[in-house]
């Protein structure tokens, strides 16, 4: 396996784990994000 | 007490005290998302384009794709805030990573900001040419371009879309150069405005592209796979003769992601509204996040993949990669002058969000530079103001000189603009997060949110969330430096050059610094407050509050000073450092708010209050405009007059009105003050901010006094005052303006104000008989003399 070859796939590692954890963040900060918008108590919306 | 007289016990410095806050008109957070979105929203009228013509036909999937990713760089953003109130990338890189890194992420950052205002500038203009140029196709179908001009042309007329883009570009960034040089205020107010009319817009464009795919149907472009990708002669950069990127699935998609990442720009202004975002501060940020994503996901994300579905593929790029959205509108169903009709309006959407965020670009790249500057990392010279306007347009000619040299470098090519500007925008990301993933270990004060999820292994935390955005950011900048040449080589060459002036003008500046700081050490004691309090600044109520900006215009300060016993009231002198809307989140250090210039400054007037002998406090505000900042001082002050010299660019009239306008912003309960125009010729104009006791003329005064005649005659009515008959006088005015007659009276009080006249008290005064005082009413206290008669009887 060459050198740029090695580098690619660290690349692909990188970016597909990352992808997997960012999914779990999109959908933690999804549910918070809900209870943010259905919380009105100090909204101020002017 | 800071003065000329009273210095610190075995002491001559001058106490200054420096409010490090700057004094804000806070904002809710719909202005906040209408502020990011004017520079976030405006990417989706190209981002689309450039993708597709980078990669092909599947590219509205890989913008759909950033558009879901910027809600996990979002959150980090809300992470920063939620350590720093002024959580920019300069911050909080300097804050994890050091001095050194911080100065090369800014240069990514400027890089990210100077280029915003080209490729804004360039769509809008691409936007208009194309309007230009398939109006005038249109007619020429439809026989309307007379012959002659159509033998001139060898054709029908067409306008260059890249020189007209130029032109256009050109002509929008010197117009706000001049604008900053002269030192506009940024307005919430307006970029609300705009994304309102943006909202119509994308609602119809929405509505209408739905319609059209119901009548006409569509299909989805091909899904993002390696066999669907189809690189462009320029989108693999290095690796163009490489079969790297056609043997490995995954790197195509990071190569896809990589053209398409542009689309997220705009996120750092997230980190800037933070500062001047109302309370309750983190949940309103959360909110703006919120709005933010979702807003942009169905604008660039869902337009993207509608102009994919709707306009055909002979066309698109070739036609419409530069300016999608109109051809978008061109593609529905329904007449031709009806979706003419519309693409002219996005034309002049289009124009107004892009022309925003040429400006948002010099605001952003001159409130980076002043941060920096002000740290000792920009040589001085660049923040010496404006002679007459005060600002530091040293920095904003560089900011516009480098615009303006990348426009026409550029030749109104969007794609390349874009291309390059997608290097600043993703290395800016990953400073910033790598710096987040550091600070998690490193940084031990307040943190009120967290990028979720996060793991403890043996008490040690793992920030899965955090790292997992990380990798994203990181394997796609490092994969972009690979595949877009032109972004990178230039990238590289603007970053080096300016980390290069920064180092450099940092070494200058210690060994000037250190020499300032001596000297300033020796002539004044700074004494740092949060918030200006009378108390802090050690002066009795009733003072009097003289805004000082010039040096050289000192007058009213003389004026002031020749006509106060300083014994018996205090003389508060200030200055207000101002910092661009959205500049308050880069952090505002000591030397921020108290540079050598405010030194100087304090130096004349010190030298003007001892040479009468007399004592006066210092004052140092950041503040976000000048006149909040006055109103507000002399608000916490309980200052009871204001005394200012005459502004170069309003009347002193106008100068009233904006300082009342500041001042209404103030909640309540609120004082009252003088405030006293001095102009250069001596005299002085005298208004009173906020609500009064009006100035009667003596002809409203016979009026009431009649009426009060003619009431008090009544049975029961014999003890009522004049007030009594103002009262009741306001309050039918009230009732009327409220519900019944206010047209009447708006135009019955226009006609007055146009003719310059009095309203007609006289006459009406006139028609009132006089009667005179009963004996038993002659000795009440609100007895007004009995007029001058005038004849009416």
């Amino acid at each position: 396996m060459s050198l740029s070859v090695l580098l690619v796939k660290i690349l692909e590692g990188m970016f597909v784990a990352g992808w997997v954890g960012s999914a779990v963040v999109l959908v933690l900060t999804g549910i918070e994000d809900i209870g943010t918008l259905l919380d009105r108590k100090d909204e101020n919306s002017r | 007490m800071s003065s000329t007289s009273n210095a610190p016990t075995g002491s001559n410095r001058v106490r200054i005290v420096v409010a490090t806050s700057v004094m804000l008109t806070f904002i809710s957070y719909w202005r906040a998302a209408a502020v990011i979105l004017n520079d976030l929203g405006s990417s989706a009228f190209y981002a689309g384009g450039i993708a597709e013509q980078a990669i092909g036909k599947s590219a509205p999937w890989f913008v759909l794709g950033v558009m879901l990713f910027a809600f996990a760089v979002r959150a980090v953003y809300v992470e920063s805030c939620s350590m720093f109130v002024r959580g920019g990338v300069y911050r909080v890189v300097k804050e994890a990573l050091g001095g050194t890194l911080a100065k090369l992420s800014v240069s990514a950052l400027m890089f990210d900001y100077i280029l915003t205002g080209p490729v804004s500038g360039v769509s809008a203009g691409q936007y208009i040419a194309g309007l230009i140029n398939d109006t005038i196709s249109i007619a020429d179908s439809h026989g309307l371009v007379p012959s002659a001009i159509h033998h001139l042309f060898h054709g029908t007329p067409q306008v260059g879309e890249n020189s007209t883009a130029v032109v256009f570009a050109v002509a929008v960034t010197l117009y706000f150069w001049w604008q900053n040089v002269k030192g506009i205020e940024e307005s919430s107010e307006k970029a609300l405005w705009v994304m309102q009319i943006t909202t119509v817009m994308v609602v119809m464009l929405l509505g209408w592209s739905l319609f059209t795919l119901l009548k006409v149907g569509g299909h989805l472009p091909p899904f993002p796979t390696l066999a669907n990708i189809h690189y462009s002669d320029t989108s693999l950069g290095f690796w163009k003769h490489s079969r790297l990127p056609h043997m490995f699935g995954i790197l195509g998609l990071i190569i896809g992601f990589g053209h398409s990442v542009l689309a997220m720009s705009g996120e750092e202004s997230l980190a800037q509204v933070y500062r001047e975002l109302a309370h309750p501060k983190l949940k309103n940020l959360k909110r703006t996040a919120i709005v933010i994503g979702v807003y942009s996901f169905v604008f660039t994300g869902l337009v993207s993949l509608l102009a994919v579905m709707l306009i055909p593929d002979d066309v698109r790029v070739k036609v419409y990669s530069d300016n999608l959205i109109a051809g978008l509108a061109m593609h529905m169903v329904g007449p031709q002058v009806l979706r003419l009709a519309f693409r002219a309006f996005v034309v002049v959407v289009g124009f107004l969000i892009l022309s925003g965020a040429v400006n948002t670009a010099i605001v952003g790249s001159n409130g980076v530079l002043n941060r920096v500057s002000e740290d000792g990392v920009l040589a001085d010279w660049f923040r010496r103001p404006h002679k007459r306007y005060g600002t530091t347009y040293r920095i904003i000619n560089l900011i516009v000189g480098l615009q303006l040299f990348t426009i026409i470098v550029s030749w109104g090519n969007i794609y390349t603009l874009g291309e390059a500007y997608a290097f600043g925008v993703v290395w800016s990301f990953v400073f910033k997060t790598v710096s987040m993933l550091v600070l998690r270990y490193r940084y031990k004060g307040e943190r009120n949110w967290k990028v979720p999820p996060n793991f403890h292994l043996f008490g040690i935390e793992i920030p899965v969330g955090l790292a997992s955005v990380g990798l994203v950011l990181l394997s796609t900048a490092i994969v972009n430096l690979f595949t877009k040449s032109v972004a990178t080589v230039s990238g590289i060459i603007f970053s080096v050059i300016f980390f290069a002036i920064f180092t450099f003008s940092e070494k200058v500046n210690r060994r000037k610094h250190a020499h300032t700081a001596a000297q300033m050490k020796e002539q004044f004691q700074l004494q740092l407050a949060e918030s200006v309090q009378r108390e802090t600044v050690g002066i009795r109520p009733g003072n009097v509050l003289v805004p000082v900006r010039d040096y050289n215009t000192l007058n009213h300060l003389k004026w002031v000073l020749e006509r106060t016993d300083t014994r018996e009231q205090d003389v508060v002198v200030m200055t207000a450092r101002i910092s661009q809307f959205g500049a308050a989140a880069y952090g505002l250090s000591t030397e921020q708010v108290f540079s050598d210039y405010e030194q100087t400054l304090f130096t004349r007037a010190v030298s003007v209050a001892e040479s009468f002998g007399k004592r006066i406090s210092l004052l140092v505000v950041p503040a976000r405009d000048s006149w909040s900042a006055i109103a507000q001082t002399a608000h916490n002050l309980e200052s009871s007059a204001v005394v200012t010299g005459l502004s170069s660019k309003m009347t002193s009239a106008e100068q009233a009105f904006a300082v009342g306008s500041a001042w209404e912003a103030i909640p309540e309960p609120k004082r009252q003050f003088v405030l006293q125009i001095v102009q250069p010729n001596g005299v002085v104009d005298t208004f009173r901010v906020g609500p009064h006791t009006p100035t009667m003329k003596n002809e409203d005064v016979v009026l009431l006094h009649r009426l009060w005649l003619n009431v008090t005659r009544e049975p029961g009515l014999e003890n009522i005052h004049h007030h009594d008959i103002l009262t009741e006088a306001l309050t039918r005015f009230a009732n009327d303006y409220g519900a019944r007659d206010r047209d009447e009276i708006v135009k019955e009080l226009r006609r007055h104000n146009v003719a310059g006249g009095p309203l007609p008290a006289r006459t009406i005064a006139s028609q009132i008989p006089t009667v005179q005082p009963s004996p038993a009413r002659s000795g009440r206290h609100d007895a007004t003399s009995v007029p001058e008669d005038d004849g009416s009887e």
